[in-house]
């Protein structure tokens, strides 16, 4: 049989596009297979690492802050265990209904739910980051969610640390708070960004814990987690991260019991004023304390102070604003940063520099009440005036006469300079920062001061009169008065210090120069305060004796100048006066007398009278000091690094009542 | 060529049988295998749900082709039509009783098993045409009425399919039938026409709105990467991260990452291939890529060995069917085609193709064993 005709010219029309489809085919074939050659061999390495970047990501492990112990290892800054439950968006596809689920364990005020949809408007960029809904939660609460945590999508629970502090604001003012990284923090964060922004990562905002935050911070760690595409952690494997370094410890010379007594003293009512007339209801108040031998700061208390636990978790802005704005100045560290006149406490100084001009101690000036200079009539405080006073007597009854005749005789600049080698008109590296310097008058400083009033600019001989008393330009604070009180005590330049080691980084304690270059002059001074204290002087009240003998020196500033009561003919009384226009009260004091070895200095704002406000309470701080001998290594033990910290004041965990939003 | 007519009354079952191109077989067994393995590894590593089902299913897949092979081909030329027609019945009845999957409606039940009328209507569609130019004479190819039955043809189940809505299948179907016309020789005049008709059509498409947004927007990410990356773009991107990450020898049988962690959706059907890619590399692709176009090969040669023209263009028309479902599949899956839903043949789970497949190259090895006949003297015919 042949082939039809019929069939042959389509057969080779076929037979030759049959050619080309194959050839055709060939050639897409090959297109396809160049392709898998790129993505499979030229593409390789580009698309492993995308395939292991869907299913490995970095999570940043927030470090441990480093303790902040007082000096014999007694926690004062510590962490404890925190629940929380975060929000992380990218987890979820509907944030709302997230958060829905989560209310059935974990019930949210309105204002909650909608401050946490807020976040996560404001966030959207960032839908990777955990967001904190709540923290110290209980238990069961916590223990429910995570149950539960396969069906709630997008909410993740969490173990965290919280920074704790077992002494709550009797300690705020040394070690000041930390706080979440805010929008400024953000803007200076640098590389450390992705772990400012993770929930639990707390910087130091004031006080120890914001200078020292780089050291007390820590390292952060990382670690990889395989997650699948859902977001859900599959895997935690370390072999590719490294573990979060906990912060250094920071160990202070701080007594953490002492600090917590000379608190409730200065917060206790001592009655200065009859009863109606008290002021605001809250004593503001500072107290320092320091071994004269070391400059240990063993005390360093500011009343009132505010409670840095609240801080560690959320403060809200309601109690923020409160603290900014109360008068008494609660978020202020008084001792370092609260500048008084220094008031008759200055006196002591006066006194050196009287005796380096050549004035013999036993020279005695009488007081009628009142001196008289130039064309000014100044008064002393007792009205009735002293008699005849030496030097000594001077310093015992506080006679201001005494020290106007002085002043006729020192020249000003002498004064200040006596001031300075004492301590006055200076900071301390304490490593808080916010240290006032205080204000030692002296001709240079007045010509800065009114450089733009020049006919004000020099110094008018009647001012060295109230510089001579503690008033006027001069300003010191509570610390510096307490190095003054070390320094007559001692006769040597002692340095104050707050921190006995970082890491185990233990500086060493330089050795003091002399303070002054003749150490002779102070022996008259140091009379003085013994008979003030302990011979019926202006502290008469304030004595230890038999117990103690302790030697001091009341102060009381004015603020204001003398205002005349109208109705009577003399100046008003300090309780006829609003609180804020009252005198301070200062008292400075050291102990044993024959043995020094503690000086404080007490300041309080508005107190009225030295020896009435100041000098009880330093009194009261100084016998509990003087009982326990705190710098005695036979009665303590200190701390040093690479020791456990004691942990017998560390109350329980997890006693958050649902947080703090 | 030599012409040697056996009488098929001297050719019983058994002696048909023995005629089977062997190798065709073997290349499909060794595609199913490859489809099979693969569905286990996307099963983490489990016969169920979709490995054994695909195996039974092929195995059913196996008997039929070879039901269809030993029947004489005569038979399939005279069924061409009726077949034909039947296909048009079942999308017809699509949109009545058809199940509405995924935002479209393309299966119906019958009988128990789901059916995906649109895949049959392929084969039957080149079926029809191979038996519409099998009658034509050569010379009434390209004339104006020779085009129109043609056309209508392949327009009817295109428009039903694409009514679904289902482009990618409809575009497929048209490109078949389309293949055939070709083959059988229609003149260049006719070609260059339809390219720029199709060219205005597709503007009208988009202009009139006929093309849906969607349908539109896997072109637009198609031809962008980087649009959308996690919603038109995302199963490109991710199939193009497993593919390219399995490297030269892929990651090994079942270690496949990101398919095992469920980066990849899809992964048992359209995707498949991804799988493949990432846990066997690129000899693994490569060599699947190889068992195809041999098939193909195998197929082109069988049409080229047949004596009628029915045979010729029926065999090859299969063929490219599937040299066409692979290139569409494999370049959707390695962007370098729109995501249009189609299966990799013999691979990807889903009963209807594989059953398609089967059926149609039951045709091209009915094909090869009636090669010798050209089926115009038998009596009755014409």
């Amino acid at each position: 049989m042949k082939v039809e005709p019929f069939d042959t010219q389509r057969h080779v029309t076929f037979t030759r596009r049959a050619a080309f489809t194959v050839g055709g085919t060939f050639l897409l074939f090959g297109g396809v297979a160049s392709r898998l050659y790129d993505l499979q061999v030229r593409q390789f390495e580009e698309y492993q690492s995308k395939a292991d970047d869907n299913r490995f990501k970095q999570r940043i492990v927030v470090p441990l802050r480093g303790e902040i112990l007082d000096r014999y290892g007694e926690l004062i800054a510590s962490n404890r265990q925190n629940f929380r439950v975060l929000l992380v968006p990218e987890q979820t596809d509907d944030v709302a209904a997230s958060i829905a689920k989560l209310e059935a364990y974990l019930p949210l005020t309105d204002a909650q739910r909608n401050l946490l949809l807020r976040e996560v408007a404001e966030k959207k960029n960032q839908a990777f980051v955990p967001i904190e809904i709540m923290d110290n939660l209980e238990w069961d609460t916590f223990a429910a969610i995570n149950f539960h945590g396969p069906s709630l999508p997008g909410i993740v629970s969490e173990v965290g640390e919280t920074r704790y502090y077992p002494d709550g604001e009797v300690v705020a003012p040394v070690v000041g708070h930390v706080g979440s990284a805010d929008a400024s923090d953000l803007r200076s964060a640098g590389g450390d960004r992705l772990l400012y922004l993770q929930p639990g990562f707390k910087l130091g905002k004031l006080g120890l814990e914001e200078s020292f935050d780089e050291k007390l911070r820590g390292e952060a760690g990382s670690k990889t987690v395989e997650i699948n595409a859902a977001g859900r952690v599959i895997e935690e494997n370390d072999n590719r991260g490294h573990g979060a370094a906990q912060g250094e410890t920071l160990a202070l010379t701080i007594d953490a019991d002492l600090q917590r007594h000379a608190h409730e003293v200065l917060a206790a009512d001592y009655k200065e004023y009859p009863e109606g007339t008290e002021g605001p209801g809250a004593v503001a108040a500072s107290a320092v304390v320091m071994d004269v031998v070391t400059g240990d700061v063993i005390v360093m208390a500011s009343t009132p102070a505010f409670d840095p636990n609240v801080f560690a978790r959320r403060v809200d802005r309601q109690t923020l604003r409160e603290l900014k704005n109360s008068p008494l100045d609660p978020l202020l560290c008084k001792p370092l940063a609260g500048a008084y006149p220094p008031g008759s406490t200055f006196k002591l100084l006066t006194a050196i520099a009287a005796q380096e001009a050549g004035i013999d101690p036993r020279t005695r000036f009488t007081c009628t009440g009142s001196f008289r200079f130039g064309s000014r009539s100044h008064a002393c405080w007792k009205r009735e005036g002293h008699g005849r006073v030496n030097m000594a007597q001077s310093i015992k009854n506080s006679c201001d006469v005494y020290y106007y005749n002085l002043a006729q005789r020192v020249d000003i600049d002498h004064i200040a300079d006596v001031a300075r080698r004492f301590g006055l008109g200076q900071t301390y590296d304490l490593g808080i920062g916010g240290e006032s310097e205080g204000i030692v008058p002296d001709r240079d400083w007045k010509r800065m001061y009114y450089r733009t009033q020049p006919e004000n600019q020099t110094w008018f001989p009647g001012e060295t009169l109230s510089v001579a008393i503690g008033q006027g330009a001069v300003t010191s604070t509570p610390l510096q008065l307490a190095v003054m009180t070390a320094r007559l005590a001692t006769g040597l330049a002692v340095e104050p210090r707050l921190v006995r080691s970082i890491g185990a980084d233990v500086p060493s304690i330089p050795a003091f120069a002399l303070a002054t270059p003749q150490p002779e002059y102070l022996d008259i001074v140091r009379e003085g305060m013994d008979a003030v204290v302990n011979q019926w002087g202006t502290a008469a009240r304030s004595s230890l004796m038999p117990d103690y003998r302790m030697a001091g020196k009341t102060g009381t500033s004015q603020v204001r100048s003398l205002v005349i009561n109208p109705e009577t003919g003399k100046p008003f009384k300090n309780h006829e006066l609003p609180w804020h226009k009252r005198d301070h009260a200062l008292f400075v004091a050291y102990a044993p007398y024959e043995n020094p070895r503690y000086a404080c200095s007490v300041v309080v704002e508005h107190g009225g009278s030295g020896s009435k406000s100041a000098a009880p309470r330093a009194r009261d701080i100084m016998r509990a000091v003087l009982e326990k001998d705190p710098v005695n290594p036979d009665r303590h033990e200190f701390w040093r690094p690479g020791q456990e910290p004691l942990r017998t004041r560390v109350a329980q965990a997890g006693s958050g009542r649902g947080g703090s939003r | 060529m030599t012409t040697i007519l056996l009488p098929e009354k001297q050719l019983g079952i058994r002696g048909r049988l023995l005629r089977i191109n062997v190798l065709l077989l073997v290349l499909l067994w060794a595609i199913g295998g490859v489809g099979v393995m693969t569905l286990y590894s996307v099963a983490e590593g489990s016969w169920t749900p979709y490995a054994s089902q695909h195996l039974v299913r092929f195995a059913f897949a196996t008997v039929i082709l070879l039901a269809v092979a030993v029947t004489p081909l005569r038979f399939w030329l005279e069924a061409a039509y009726p077949l034909y027609f039947a296909g048009l019945v079942l999308l017809l009845l699509v949109p009545v009783i058809g199940d509405v999957n995924n935002g479209a409606k393309r299966w119906i039940s019958l009988g128990g098993f789901q059916l995906q009328p649109s895949e049959l209507m392929k084969i039957a569609l080149v079926m029809a045409l191979a038996r519409y130019y099998h009658g034509l004479e050569y010379k009434k190819v390209s004339t104006f009425l020779g085009v129109i039955p043609p056309l209508v043809l392949i327009a009817v189940p295109v428009g039903l399919v694409f009514l679904q809505p289902d482009l990618g299948t409809a575009i497929l179907t048209g490109v078949a039938g389309i293949m055939v016309v070709l083959l059988a020789g229609i003149s260049w005049r006719w070609i260059v026409m339809g390219v720029v008709a199709g060219f205005f059509g597709i503007i009208g498409a988009i202009q009139t709105g006929l093309l849906k947004a969607y349908q539109i927007e896997r072109v637009t990410a198609f031809l962008d990467p980087t649009y959308d990356p996690l919603g038109a773009n995302f199963h490109p991107n991710q199939s193009k991260i497993a593919i390219g990450s399995g490297g030269v020898d892929g990651k090994g049988f079942m270690e496949g990452t990101q398919s095992q962690l469920g980066f990849l959706p899809e992964k048992h059907t359209d995707f498949i291939f991804t799988i493949f890619g990432e846990e066997f590399g690129l000899i693994g692709t490569l060599g699947l890529l190889m068992l195809y176009f041999t098939t193909f090969f195998v197929g082109t040669r069988i049409s080229l060995a047949a004596k009628s023209h029915f045979g010729r263009l029926l065999a090859l028309g299969i063929s490219l069917t599937l040299v066409m479902y692979v290139l569409v599949n494999t370049g959707m899956v390695m962007g370098l085609a729109p995501v249009v839903g189609v299966p990799l043949p013999l691979v990807s789970y889903g009963g209807t193709v594989m059953l398609a497949m089967m059926g149609g190259f039951g045709l091209v090895m009915s094909v090869w064993i009636h090669r010798h006949q050209d089926t115009l003297r038998t009596p009755g015919w014409r």
